[in-house]
């Protein structure tokens, strides 16, 4: 980055005439070396480029098929992921600066976000979700063609009374053939919040895909790489580009943010409780609502987990989880729960996921903390070891400085972390009381990394489902959740569509 | 003196004694080293917890040497632990850290054997920084009294100086209940403004902000005589719309008439005795008297140790002014400043040593006052040292996470609010 060089653009707005930039926000990261550019609007001008999206919309994603639309995309995310493509590596290059993650963090976040805006994970996603992609694009045969297992079960099901209804089944009345078709909302504003490169990338294609034309508020902490998504996927496509727009202005801009919330059907927003519910009540009625509020995993290990052999890997999958977003995502663990009785005792495995926490710092360095952060942190810290002397089975396994901190309390409590890798390790007598603790914050969770045996697995899930929990996996693909996900519970795709039967 | 042994109560005393000197009683490195080694090594004797931290850090007092080198205790711990130099029970009073608005969080809690210590640093401090010029001003406080708010060392802060320093007419102007009495506060304030008098007003921020939204809200404004003062403290958590410092400021000066220089932060915390103030009315009095008669003129006041009050040193009195030129012609920017019996050390969030000056970084205080807990604190609030002070940045505390998880406040909130 050249800091008396040219800004990057951190947007992409068809339309966009010199004349309607009242003046450029120049944001600088890393003391000037990485620079971005983004131009400020009147609220009439977001308006006409408003209108100006729907009309490109109308004129061609209405009318394209989805399988056209993934492969554009899908052409984006390849670039995405060419080691030597300019947008791969500016991309590279800024995004440590602007949102403050390690540069191996950030490659292996492009590498990993990008596999799922390829085409096979786009397909795995529609068929998923709808069954037959094409119900996008025209009336459909329903439920023909969906096949039992990867009927998402939604609550929109179809006249015939259900996902799970056979098609040829007689004797209710309703012989007459149904189809349907699905539709997207025309306009759809997402409002992003965080830092964590790509989660609004992901969001923005998942809209595209119901053929909605999409305006994307990017984030202060990660501004960029949704723009450059926007550019390029334009450049590829520049019908599906007029399509789509993203900017940032700072959250809580009421004139422009009204505009934006009259002229969307649908809003997704992201973020902490207070900035969702605030949008929540400015919303005009009859404006179809999508949250992801704050959300937070945990990690679980059952006994069987805890042999000596197996330990030191489930120890690096603990770590490893607790280290990708430096523990920033919705998916990043907070606690690990270990269930007493195994052949390695809770505070020993403790000390292996501080050993490994290291190993991982050295491959997948934490990113640059605030000020605030660090201070926390240090507080965080200062209280366990406290906890210690007033008797307290406390230990603190920790680096020199703040790159990570493990604290082992035999208390077993649920505490959200500060973040930035600080992980509480806590046992358990055993598995069923997890529940206990859990149900406080079961509006709060997310992911729960399980490593059990399969049988227990089943069983915890069932109870972990009935909390709020809304996914289990592995402790290795807790970061990683697969393009199909249902996403914080919800249906991403789905939850966007209106349906049509035509029936006989 | 409840709870300190005879020790304890002969090193109280010397310090009381320190304290009545008053903040231009210049403190140098030696003096105060000798006299925080000797704090610190009676905490070591009384203070189980602390002697167990210092021996885990390997700075027992044996060990170490210069004050610097004391161990710092996060004010997390307080939270976790009773930090008091002999028997919690027997603790003269109990301040308790304020936690967020949601509640539920734990809140630190510092014991103090022996308020006499506290109010020794008080008074002094708070006259210097507020009342310079020797005013004796109604104090008008948009705090609920004391006695509503037992834990707040705020609360008991201000009700000791409208005790001791304030003229007739001060007094509380809120309850716990109802908030600011604003019909009782405007009168009073109108009689005030009418009759010419100057006033003190002190509160939190918070508080000032509500109370201004109030005002503004109903054109109501005043013009209140030249030697007002309004001292506001603490941040905001959640309990009124944040203001910038800045912006607060020129609302004092646009709906009360009070100028920038008579407009004073205080910055302190529950698990201290002493407090920071901004140098700004300070300096300006130190200035024009100055200007006016070519040297300082401390006012004789009665605070804490009336006949300890030290002979008016000119000297003294202006070190910390720049040096070199008039002490007039150039006033030093708005920061906050401790008194001699306090030193802050900017220090490095990830490595704990100390910052060059200049330098962002968390803030750590020694407190010769907080002898009956733990005399070096580590706090999260940010600053940067300057020439003859630091700059308060933020209070680290309540700042949202990043990423798209949530806070841990929200998280207690949530908890408080399901039937258990």
């Amino acid at each position: 980055m050249n800091p008396t060089g040219h800004p990057i653009d951190a947007y992409h707005i068809p339309g966009l005439d010199d004349a309607d930039v009242l003046h450029w926000d120049i944001r600088e990261y890393d003391d000037g070396a990485v620079r971005l550019r983004i131009p400020v609007l009147a609220p009439a001008t977001l308006e006409r480029l408003l209108q100006r999206l729907r009309e490109a919309r109308r004129h061609y994603l209405a009318t394209t098929p989805v399988l056209e639309l993934t492969r554009a995309i899908d052409q984006a995310a390849a670039l995405f992921m060419e080691p030597d493509h300019p947008v791969r590596a500016l991309a590279e290059a800024a995004l440590p600066a602007v949102t403050g993650y390690s540069p191996a963090m950030i490659r292996l976040v492009l590498d990993r976000m990008a596999a799922d805006w390829r085409e096979p994970a786009l397909h795995a996603l529609l068929e998923a979700e709808l069954g037959d992609p094409r119900v996008l694009d025209s009336f459909q045969e329903w439920p023909a063609g969906r096949s039992v297992g990867s009927a998402a079960g939604g609550s929109t099901g179809s006249s015939t009374g259900g996902d799970t209804v056979p098609h040829d089944e007689r004797g209710r009345g309703a012989a007459a053939p149904v189809r349907v078709r699905a539709f997207g909302p025309e306009l759809a504003f997402h409002i992003f919040a965080g830092n964590v490169p790509g989660v609004a990338v992901t969001s923005l294609i998942r809209s595209l895909l119901v053929k909605a034309a999409t305006l994307g508020k990017t984030a202060s902490g990660e501004p960029l790489l949704p723009a450059l998504f926007a550019q390029i996927l334009a450049q590829i496509s520049p019908a599906l580009g007029e399509c789509l727009a993203v900017t940032y202005w700072p959250g809580g801009d009421q004139p422009l943010e009204e505009v934006a919330l009259r002229a969307a059907d649908a809003v997704i927003v992201y973020g902490g409780g207070e900035a969702v519910a605030a949008i929540r009540s400015r919303l005009p009625v009859g404006t179809r609502l999508i949250e992801h509020g704050p959300r937070l995993s945990l990690a679980v290990v059952a006994r069987e987990e805890l042999t000596t052999l197996a330990a030191r890997r489930v120890a690096a999958e603990v770590a490893r989880a607790a280290a990708v977003f430096d523990q920033q995502g919705c998916v990043s663990p907070h606690v690990v729960y270990l269930e007493r009785g195994g052949e390695v005792a809770p505070e020993h495995f403790a000390e292996l996921v501080a050993e490994e926490m290291r190993r991982v710092e050295a491959e997948l360095p934490r990113g640059r903390l605030t000020t605030a952060e660090a201070a926390t942190i240090q507080q965080v810290r200062g209280a366990a070891e406290f906890r210690a002397i007033a008797g307290r089975e406390v230990r603190v396994l920790a680096s020199a400085g703040t790159e990570y901190t493990v604290i082992y309390d035999a208390e077993p409590g649920f505490t959200a972390s500060c973040l930035n890798r600080v992980l509480r390790i806590t046992p358990l007598d055993d598995l069923s009381d997890l529940v206990r603790h859990l149900e406080p914050y079961g509006a709060f969770l997310q992911t729960v990394g399980l490593a059990a045996p399969a049988a227990r697995r089943a069983l915890l899930a069932d109870a972990l489902g009935r909390v709020g929990v809304s996914r289990i996996t592995t402790l290795s693909a807790m970061p990683w959740p697969p393009p199909a996900w249902h996403h914080d519970g919800q249906e991403p795709l789905r939850e966007l569509l209106r349906w049509v039967d035509l029936e006989g | 003196m409840a709870i300190l042994d005879i020790e304890g109560r002969t090193l109280a005393a010397e310090l009381v004694q320190l304290f009545g000197l008053g903040v231009e009683h210049v403190l140098d490195d030696a003096a105060f080293n000798d006299l925080a080694l000797r704090v610190f090594a009676y905490q070591f004797q009384h203070n189980q917890p602390y002697a167990a931290y210092a021996r885990l850090r390997g700075r027992t007092p044996g060990e170490i040497a210069h004050w610097s080198q004391i161990p710092v205790v996060p004010t997390a711990a307080f939270k976790e632990v009773a930090l008091v130099s002999g028997d919690a029970a027997a603790a003269e009073a109990v301040f308790r850290t304020s936690g967020t608005t949601r509640g539920t969080e734990r809140r630190g809690e510092h014991y103090l054997p022996d308020l006499a210590l506290y109010h020794a640093s008080l008074l002094p401090n708070f006259a210097a920084h507020l009342l310079p010029d020797g005013a004796e001003l109604p104090i008008l406080s948009l705090l609920p009294p004391a006695s509503e708010m037992p834990d707040s060392s705020l609360a008991h802060m201000i009700e000791v100086v409208i005790d001791r320093l304030g003229a007739p007419g001060s007094g509380s102007y809120a309850t716990v209940e109802r908030g600011i009495d604003e019909a009782a506060l405007g009168a009073a304030l109108r009689g005030y403004e009418e009759a010419g008098t100057p006033v003190c007003l002190l509160g939190t921020s918070f508080a000032f902000v509500h109370w201004t939204d109030a005002l503004r809200e109903r054109g109501e404004r005043f013009q209140l005589a030249p030697g007002s003062r309004l001292m506001d403290t603490g941040g905001f958590k959640g309990r009124s719309r944040e203001v910038d410092a800045d912006e607060l400021r020129a609302t004092y000066g646009e709906l009360l008439g009070i100028p920038e220089n008579f407009l004073v932060n205080e910055y302190g915390m529950a698990e201290m005795c002493s407090q920071f103030y901004d140098n700004v009315l300070r300096d300006n009095v130190l200035r024009d008297q100055v200007a006016l008669h070519g040297k300082i003129e401390e006012p004789d006041r009665e605070v804490a140790q009336r006949d300890q009050v030290n002979e008016f040193d000119q000297e003294v009195a202006l070190r910390d002014l720049p040096q070199g030129e008039p002490a007039s012609s150039r006033p030093r920017p708005r920061q906050k400043v401790a008194p001699p019996w306090v030193r802050t050390v900017v220090v490095d969030p990830e490595t704990l040593e100390a910052m060059p000056p200049g330098e962002l970084g968390i803030l750590r205080h020694y407190d010769l006052a907080n002898l009956g807990s733990v005399i070096g604190v580590q706090t999260e609030d940010l600053g940067r040292a300057v020439e003859g002070g630091f700059l308060l940045l933020g209070r680290a505390a309540g700042a949202p996470p990043r990423g798209c998880s949530i806070a841990t406040d929200l998280l207690l909130e949530a908890v408080a609010g399901h039937p258990q």
